[in-house]
């Protein structure tokens, strides 16, 4: 009977004892609940329910980005790297157009030297360099074309000049390859004296390059050079 | 682990990987211009350069 009663009472007092609680708790729920409604008001800034604010809190809720951390720290520094990066190229094409403008310039090459080892070129050959943008002949000529050049009589030249004024060596023999008619570049070897023969309009030059037939006027150039030593040749 | 915490966890955390990123894309990024500009100039100017013409001149070799 006694544990009928007590099973009876639990209900009871368990339902008196939730309703204490309850009681007793609502209060604090529904200030709690108030507390969050007006934080998010200020959060959001809009006039809340019960009346207008005196004061407007200012916070930052509103710039407040969606996207997680590192969405954002990947924007940011993928801009600065893209910053960092366009910068870096930019240094590196100051840096080189410096460093190209103290390469030679146009008017250094067009002064240079050339020099050449005459060991490489056999006798009876023909040699073309390049010198300032112009073809330069050089032939090691035999001891036949020496005597050849030399038996020519000088006076009957259209331009008179000796081997001797033409050569500092006889063996070697170095003119400027470009026509003195109109500026081609005879072929060596070539023509009915033995030398070099324009094909442009038919210039013939013999073993010296003094000019023997054709249209052109004068012998080919000799330009300046110098043997500094008995296996170089420098032009220039 | 989303994308972007990826990104930035391998490239951008440490800044010897970050700064060295930047400079070899801006290395790369130079080289791929120029090839990029070479190949639109060929482009632009197709059947008009020597190497477009030359096996019409030149035939031995």
């Amino acid at each position: 009977m006694a544990a009928l009663r007590s099973i009876s009472s639990l209900p009871a007092t368990a339902s008196r004892s939730l309703l204490r609680a309850s009681s007793s708790a609502t209060p604090l729920v529904r200030s709690a609940a108030a507390a969050c409604t007006q934080i998010d008001q200020r959060r959001y800034d809009t006039a809340p329910t019960y009346g207008k604010p005196t004061t407007r809190i200012p916070d930052w809720g509103y710039y407040k980005s969606n996207k997680s951390e590192d969405s954002n720290k990947v924007f940011g520094y993928f801009m600065v790297g893209t910053m960092g990066a366009l910068s870096a190229a930019a240094a590196k094409a100051t840096v080189q157009d410096f460093l190209v403008n103290m390469s030679a310039s146009a008017d250094v090459l067009a002064m240079a030297k050339v020099e050449v080892a005459l060991n490489t070129i056999p006798e009876g050959k023909n040699v073309i360099i390049k010198w300032r943008g112009k073809p330069i002949f050089i032939r090691h000529r035999t001891a036949d074309e020496i005597a050849e050049a030399n038996n020519v009589k000088v006076s009957s030249l259209r331009d008179p000049q000796t081997d001797e004024e033409r050569t500092k060596k006889p063996e070697w023999l170095v003119m400027l390859g470009v026509c003195t008619h109109l500026g081609c570049v005879p072929i060596g070897e070539a023509g009915d004296f033995g030398g070099w023969f324009c094909p442009c309009h038919g210039s013939h030059y013999d073993i010296s390059g003094r000019i023997r037939k054709g249209p052109a006027p004068l012998n080919l150039e000799i330009p300046a050079y110098d043997f500094p030593n008995e296996e170089t040749l420098v032009i220039g | 682990m989303p994308v972007s915490s990826r990104i930035y966890n391998t490239l951008f955390r440490r800044n010897y990987v970050f700064v060295g990123l930047v400079f070899g894309a801006a290395f790369g990024a130079d080289i791929a211009l120029d090839i990029y500009a070479d190949k639109f100039w060929d482009w632009k100017n197709q059947g008009r350069q020597w190497k477009d013409i030359r096996h019409k001149y030149v035939t031995e070799e």
